[in-house]
């Protein structure tokens, strides 16, 4: 049977982000899947070197608007492993506590996301109806419904109000028999089994081979958590590390789900453990020593890894960012190949990709190495100015028509 | 004896400036190229660990690839470097070990032209679509003036 080339993208209604890939089909069964990169690309590493360390800390921040505190967090676990700096016990909790909120939202996020792919919509409602009110959380303790701008080198940067507790805790209850709800019916809803199970599978020894990690990991039966392996704040809570043994696109959803009601548990243990927990939120750090650092945390999508570099002056001389979606994403070479068209969009999706944090970032630059300021509005208007012109110039003006007629 | 004792010990004469953070259990060594293939291949097949990443930079006498290998099981991160030259870089590419290095590779030959022998696929990554970057374009670089000196 004869190859066909489907191309999707870079500008496609499924796609939420910019990118392409080009699919080879055999009849209906995809034997080949490239994907070309770069339209997101927007050169954070480059500018965090000309940014003081506090300041990368809020670039890193708009890198992604999902998982935005996920970065941040990240970032200042590697400058803190720089001079091995130890934050108060408080502001562990507080870390724990933004980083749960946003692992509720994100997983949710992707929940409704996958449901309005498979054309499941009442499910993408649901989702989305429930994540509000876990974003009104995130208003409540940091001011923002996204990007709380809430970590710091040596803790965090506004402390935890206590007489909020009574205020959280019913959205939580609310929030959980939802989650409870809905793990049941996804292991009840024939439609949902039906369309996600035996889908896209990933083995276990290919989830290893492309180094994946997160959910897409765990679903595939590898045991891996930052926050456990490798913990800078969340020893002080007490969770379980969720893993299914299928690879498929049912048990990433599943394993989302089931997180959801894992990350509720630890918000409850942080709630308790304010009322307890007393004390300073940062400890004050006056310069950064020569060196390097990697930090890392496990964002709702796996692992995201910060490498620091410092000369001794107030600015990194390197900066490199890994967020997962960048180790993830490849794995779509092994879950896609074999299987209809039809499955290879939910397969594509089932890793959560984020393609902004996968390409990051570059910088405008001429000749001499200055930034070029472009206002994108006046090109915009000059141009239509221009073809304006020249339109003019050919065409005639409709009362150029009439005298011409007459 | 553990796991990492042995790996110090069985590459001993081959690891030099060894630096080890062991509060939080980050441990960086310089290789040379002719054995990163090995070392990588040591690391991720009989330690089980995982390749996080690689994190390349421009120093003043060269360009240098970290490696961060991830143990999941004890949290440690090893972290291999090796050292090339400014003109023509060069390093062995570990892709035959770990598919997971394909993309970094890649980014790596993108931004700082690192070109990696062996690399199945060695294309641009990120730039691949600007037309404003052609085949020379490297944007991390530095740009240096005749002295060798960092503008």
């Amino acid at each position: 049977m004869s190859k066909c080339r489907i191309p999707l993208g870079p500008f496609h209604p499924l796609l939420e982000e910019a990118e392409f890939f080009d699919i080879k089909v055999e009849g209906e069964t995809v034997v080949d899947i490239e994907m070309e990169t770069g339209w997101m690309h927007r050169g954070h590493e480059k500018i965090s070197e000309t940014r003081s360390f506090t300041q990368s800390i809020y670039l890193v921040e708009r890198i992604c608007g999902i998982c935005s505190t996920s970065h941040p967090f990240a970032c200042v676990n590697a400058i803190e492993d720089i001079d091995n700096i130890q934050i108060p016990e408080r502001a562990k909790y507080i870390r724990v506590l933004v980083g749960e909120v946003e692992r509720i939202h994100s997983h949710l996020l992707w929940l409704g996301l996958a449901g309005h792919f498979i054309g499941y919509d009442t499910l993408w409602m649901w989702a989305w109806k429930y994540r509000e009110p876990i974003l009104k959380i995130a208003e409540m303790i940091s001011g923002n419904r996204n990007h709380y701008g809430m970590m710091r080198v040596g803790g965090v940067g506004k402390d935890f109000d206590n007489e909020l507790i009574p205020k959280i805790h019913p959205i939580l209850d609310a929030v959980e028999k939802k989650m409870v709800m809905l793990s049941k019916a996804a292991k009840d809803d024939p439609v949902l089994k039906s369309r996600l199970k035996n889908v896209g599978i990933l083995t276990k020894e290919d989830a290893r081979d492309y180094c994946a990690n997160g959910p897409t990991a765990r679903a595939s039966g590898l045991d891996m958590d930052v926050r456990r392996d490798d913990p800078t704040a969340y020893e002080v809570v007490d969770f379980n590390v969720i893993t299914l043994p299928n690879g498929d696109v049912y048990d990433k959803l599943v394993a989302r789900v089931l997180e959801i009601i894992e990350s509720v548990k630890i918000i409850r243990q942080c709630l308790d453990a304010f009322s307890k927990v007393d004390g300073p939120v940062k400890t004050e750090v006056k310069e950064i020593p020569p060196g390097e650092g990697c930090g890392r945390y496990e964002a709702p999508r796996g692992e995201v890894f910060h490498y620091m570099r410092s000369d001794g002056t107030n600015r990194p001389i390197r900066h490199k960012v890994r967020a997962p979606s960048f180790s993830n994403i490849p794995t779509y070479k092994a879950s896609c190949v074999g299987i209809p068209l039809a499955d290879a969009l939910i397969t594509l999706a089932a890793v959560d990709p984020c393609y902004c944090c996968t390409e990051r970032s570059i910088r405008t630059v001429d000749t001499n190495n200055n930034k070029i300021d472009t206002d994108l509005l006046n090109i915009s208007r000059d141009k239509t100015q221009k073809i304006r012109k020249d339109f003019l110039k050919k065409a005639k003006t409709p009362v150029e028509r009439i005298f011409e007629k007459s | 004896m553990n796991k990492k004792q042995k790996f110090f010990d069985k590459f001993e004469d081959r690891f030099t400036n060894i630096i080890e953070k062991k509060e939080r259990k980050r441990y960086y060594f310089n290789v040379k190229n002719k054995d990163i293939i090995e070392v990588a291949d040591y690391l991720f097949n009989t330690m089980g660990c995982r390749l996080s990443i690689c994190t390349a930079t421009e120093v003043y006498d060269g360009l240098e690839v970290l490696y961060h290998f991830s143990d999941d099981s004890t949290g440690t991160i090893y972290n291999p470097r090796v050292k090339t030259s400014l003109e023509n870089p060069e390093i062995n590419s570990i892709v035959e070990v770990t598919k997971g290095a394909e993309w970094i590779e890649r980014e790596m030959y993108d931004l700082f032209g690192i070109k990696f022998k062996g690399h199945p696929d060695p294309r641009k990554l990120l730039t691949i679509n600007n037309p404003e970057f052609g085949e020379d374009d490297h944007p991390m670089r530095f740009k240096r003036d005749k002295n060798n000196r960092k503008k």
